[in-house]
């Protein structure tokens, strides 16, 4: 065994782990056979989507998967310690771990330096004064202003991203050689996730520390990784440097991942390839390529079974050889499509502004209101057929804004037009039938107790489109073809429904009432990318079929180039810039947009962003401008305190800065850094 | 918002709440049948005598004015007269409340530690056949009443194996071994009920913090399971219990009233019960606000315990 370690110099080895759940069904085999070794000082990624099994990875290598799995490998060995027997004793120890959304993984209820240093405590026995000493000096490492102070904070007064950084401290704490990373920036804004990235690669080099990044980001495991390997329903399908996976793919569903990938780099590229179908049974797991029936390369002899094979670009697949060259096939156009965007406005918002007052009633008494302009006297225009990207970090207020369009919020000023006649306070059902919206989280949004055709028979004569049995079926039949899902499908439950099955259900129940103006608040952000694709590219067929114009928000700048026509960059409630998604992408842009770009892990590019800690103001300066704090291109006390004004740099396009156009232009363009 | 402005406006919602009770319990007594001075004089008085004492009390006023005046007396410290007993009504409600709180401390305290205590462990023996029989045991416990309970314990402690006293109370003062034997059977009894309803909710939250993300990565940093266990699952678990203990000080009160009915306990439930049969108003009115009060109290110590323990609520503000 350690004749083994010494030759291949792996600090992590994984031969053959299986793991299984009991489950309604019988056993749930999430893990078959997955084999991958980590090098002392390197960094494996480990990509998939949900439900291929990363997360049960990294609880196997802890020995955390609960007493009820099924764990079997040939071998599962950390620097020669056999992690079978003695995970225990290994794990927080000599391996670290850092899981997603640390708002979920740190104890409220205790301090962060308490729970910095209990690894410290428990495991090198240092006593409690010099544990703390050094967990200050730690987050201090960790990119953290005002650490001592920090240590004695709770969770809870933390922002996301430094959350993110005393999770890091903590894994890292008992000088660990390996760390675990699960989706550690799946929760973060890009910019705090170019940050986190820029940590953990520096950390890699200054500690020599082996990683495994599990993640859905092909981006960021090409920004950080060196090798990768790709899980498919359990199963390994591919595995090789980073450069050989993610830019060269020989597995189908490699390429598949990466065409149906919008990227920003190809703003309106075409239609976006999809990988069709839905993850397979694992119950009954297929002794054959279990891709197979989602494949567009699949022939008859797929059903054998197979291994990786090769020697350092290592793909399971039967038909490698003949589909080297073949990319994943596009989706088809459909026949209808004609693009319908005409110069004639539909929503025109006028300084829409709302504020979220914070505080009780006796604050209130005392006079002593807080709160946020969570808008700040927007204006924006949608032409029929139109669809305007809404980007920026969360909370600047994109989903209010959303909001405020359909009326669903009580506005503090300004107007609101819908097809030239003024939308009130209290719309009338009229306006409701027109504007309609579709939110990220269908789950939740349709009653787990209806019938798809119940929900969708309910909208249809809530907006009296039909009212007799068979006009409203025939109504839902029309919808349910509309979002391209069998007329079957009437009859199932919400439960029965994938992800993206729930997501096209959620859209027909808001076509329904024939709108002219859908608001798509996050529409995609919660399906894997293969999903995400054919939803996009069902958005923006419909677009051209019922010409229906959108405000698309998302925090995802791939997913808006791919689908906008135009973009509104916001800001803690403002648009700082606007216009074409051609303008938008290139120079001239607002140092904001700048920073958003330049954070966006595109993959074929490893671009170094500083890991400046800079972080939004909580309450912005009044007066100025609300990014001045945090810009690096200040002009001077001008920034501070004269709003800027709305720079027009091509028609159409407006950048508000105090920045002179010339110079704003002068920069290089984000994708050539 | 810091402690200071917690702890402000906690104290002025419980000022709020025992006015605004203040106002309810003299409005409902007063729409409730019968007439003080016909209590005092007896049914047979004469219209002239029952007019001349009304009179003299003030019952002719306006309701606010009497009601202002029973408020600025209790306000001094004035609880009045039970109009029966023919005695002051502040030593009669002391010395009740007095027997009534020792049953309500002991019953609480094994409510508290009993329902907690069962509730960890079933959490940490999740599915195993001894969770199985405490969930049996808790439903059975919460479903039935508690005079049943009650009844059922004279039955088998007092008559079938005459061992505890079945009625009454006996002081201090005849010895620490009368004294206990008499609170024995009502302090379980009333415990009974409460102890199944704490340990289940116990049970629940803890079970949901100890599959919480940050148990975890708790256990993923290596901590002994007994670190894990005390650290950081029990006090964000019994944040919830708290509050529902302080629920439950609410049942507890209706509770005594029952258990010392059935066990003739000369407590403050009974003196209450003993004043709506004797339509002696004024002993009613003193001795619902003083349980008001209790309850309101209960809540406010059960919210300030929750703040200690809760950073989110205790710490504000953003550091970083």
């Amino acid at each position: 065994m350690l004749d083994a370690t010494i030759r291949t110099g792996a600090a992590l080895e994984i031969e053959a782990l299986s793991v299984a759940y009991p489950s309604r069904g019988g056993w749930l085999q999430a893990l078959d056979g997955v084999s991958l070794s980590i090098a002392a000082g390197s960094v494996r990624g480990l990509v998939g989507e949900s439900g291929s099994g990363k997360s049960t990875v990294v609880l196997a290598l802890l020995g955390l998967l609960g007493p009820a799995a099924r764990v079997t490998a040939e071998r599962l060995a950390f620097d020669g310690h056999d992690l079978f027997a003695n995970a225990s004793a290994l794990r927080g120890r000599r391996i670290g771990v850092v899981f997603q959304d640390t708002a979920a993984a740190l104890n409220p209820a205790l301090t962060i330096g308490s729970q910095v240093i209990e690894p410290m405590r428990v495991h090198l026995g240092t006593e409690h004064r010099a544990a703390w000493q050094r967990g200050t000096d730690l987050l201090a490492e960790m990119g953290i202003p005002r650490p001592a102070q920090v240590m004695r904070s709770y969770p809870h007064q933390l922002s996301g991203g430094m959350k993110q950084r005393v999770g890091i401290a903590a894994a890292l704490a008992s000088e660990p050689d390996l760390l675990l990373l699960d989706e550690p920036t799946t929760a973060l804004d890009v910019t705090i996730e170019a940050q986190i990235l820029a940590l953990l690669d520096e950390l890699r080099s200054r500690r020599n520390l082996a990683m495994l990044l599990v993640s859905h980001n092909l981006g960021i495991v090409d920004r950080l990784c060196d090798t990768v390997s790709v899980l498919y329903a359990g199963r390994l399908v591919e595995s090789g440097t980073t450069g050989e996976v993610l830019h060269r793919p020989r597995h189908p569903y490699t390429k598949g991942l990466l065409a149906a990938l919008p990227r920003p780099d190809r703003p309106h590229a075409g239609r976006l390839a999809p990988i069709q179908g839905n993850l397979p049974d694992l119950t009954a797991p297929d002794p054959g390529c279990n891709f197979r029936p989602r494949c567009a390369f699949a022939v008859a002899g797929c059903y054998r079974p197979q291994l990786l094979s090769g020697d350092r670009h290592q793909v399971s697949c039967h038909r490698v050889d003949a589909v080297a060259d073949l990319p994943w096939p596009a989706e088809p156009v459909p026949p209808t499509a004609a693009p319908v965007a005409s110069a004639v406005p539909l929503v025109e918002a006028r300084e829409l502004s709302i504020r979220f007052d914070s505080g009780g009633w006796l604050q209130r008494l005392l006079g002593k209101v807080g709160g946020v302009l969570a808008v700040d006297r927007v204006s924006v225009t949608i032409r029929n057929g139109e669809v305007l990207g809404l980007v920026g970090e969360s909370g600047c207020g994109k989903s209010t804004l959303g909001r405020l369009l359909l009326r669903l919020l009580p506005a503090r000023g300004g107007t609101l037009r819908f097809a030239s006649a003024v939308v009130g306070a209290r719309p009338d059902a009229h306006f409701r039938q027109r504007a309609q919206v579709v939110f990220q989280n269908s789950d939740t949004s349709l009653n787990p107790r209806q019938t798809v055709g119940m929900i969708l028979g309910r909208a249809v004569r809530w907006f009296a489109i039909a009212s007799i049995d068979a006009e409203v079926s025939a109504e839902v039949d029309r919808l349910l073809d509309l979002v391209r899902l069998p007329r079957s499908y009437a009859q199932r439950y919400p439960h029965q429904l994938s992800g993206g099955e729930k997501q096209r259900v959620g859209i027909a129940r808001a076509l329904a009432s024939r709108p002219k103006f859908l608001v798509c608040d996050e529409a995609v952000s919660a399906l894997d990318v293969s999903v995400q694709a054919a939803v996009l590219n069902l958005l923006r067929d419909l677009r051209d079929e019922l010409s229906v114009a959108y405000l698309f928000i998302s925090h995802d700048i791939g997913v808006i180039a791919h689908i906008a026509d135009r973009v509104a960059v916001m800001y803690q409630g403002t648009i700082v810039e606007e216009g074409a998604v051609g303008d938008v992408l290139q120079p001239p842009y607002h140092p904001y947009t700048e920073l958003l770009l330049s954070s966006v892990p595109l993959i074929g590019k490893r671009r170094t962003v500083a890991a400046s800690t800079q972080a939004a103001r909580a309450v912005p300066m009044a007066g100025g401008c609300k990014f001045a704090d945090r810009c690096t291109r200040r002009v001077g006390p001008i920034c501070d305190s004269v709003p800027p004004p709305v720079q027009q740099a091509a028609p159409g396009h407006g950048i508000r800065c105090h920045i002179p156009l010339p110079e704003l232009a002068a920069v290089p363009h984000w994708l050539s850094q | 918002m810091g402690m200071a402005a917690f702890l402000l406006r906690r104290l002025l919602g419980l000022v709020g709440v025992l006015l605004g009770m203040s106002v309810l319990i003299f409005g409902i007594v007063h729409i409730l049948p019968g007439n003080v001075a016909y209590a005092i004089l007896g049914e047979f008085a004469t219209p002239a005598a029952v007019a001349q004492l009304e009179a003299k009390l003030g019952l002719n006023d306006p309701l606010p004015v009497q009601y202002w005046r029973w408020l600025g007396a209790m306000l001094h410290g004035d609880f009045g007269m039970s109009i029966v007993m023919q005695r002051p009504a502040a030593p009669l409600i002391a010395e009740a409340l007095g027997r009534s709180a020792l049953l309500a401390v002991f019953a609480f305290g094994l409510v508290a530690m009993g329902g907690i205590g069962l509730g960890l462990y079933a959490a940490t023996h999740r599915g195993r056949a001894s969770d199985k029989v405490l969930t049996l045991a808790q439903f059975l416990l919460i479903a039935v009443p508690e005079f049943f309970w009650a009844i059922l314990a004279v039955l088998v402690f007092a008559s079938w194996l005459n061992l505890l006293p079945a009625t009454g109370y006996a002081p201090l003062s005849e010895g620490v071994a009368k004294w206990a034997s008499h609170l024995v059977l009502p302090v379980l009894v009333l415990a009974f009920g409460l102890v199944a309803h704490v340990s289940r909710l116990t049970r629940s939250s803890m079970i949901e913090v100890l599959d919480s993300r940050y148990v975890l990565a708790a256990r993923a940093r290596g901590l002994p399971e007994r670190k894990v266990l005390w650290r950081h699952a029990l006090p964000n678990a019994l944040l919830p219990a708290i509050t529902v203990l302080a629920i439950d000080a609410g049942l507890l009160i209706g509770g005594i009233v029952v258990v010392e009915t059935v066990f003739a306990y000369p407590g403050l439930g009974r003196l209450l019960v003993y004043a709506i049969e004797r339509h002696d108003l004024p002993l009613l009115q003193v001795g619902m606000m003083v349980v008001t009060a209790i309850y309101a109290l209960a809540n406010f110590v059960a919210e300030l315990l929750y703040a200690v323990l809760n950073p989110r609520i205790r710490v504000a503000g953003a550091t970083a």
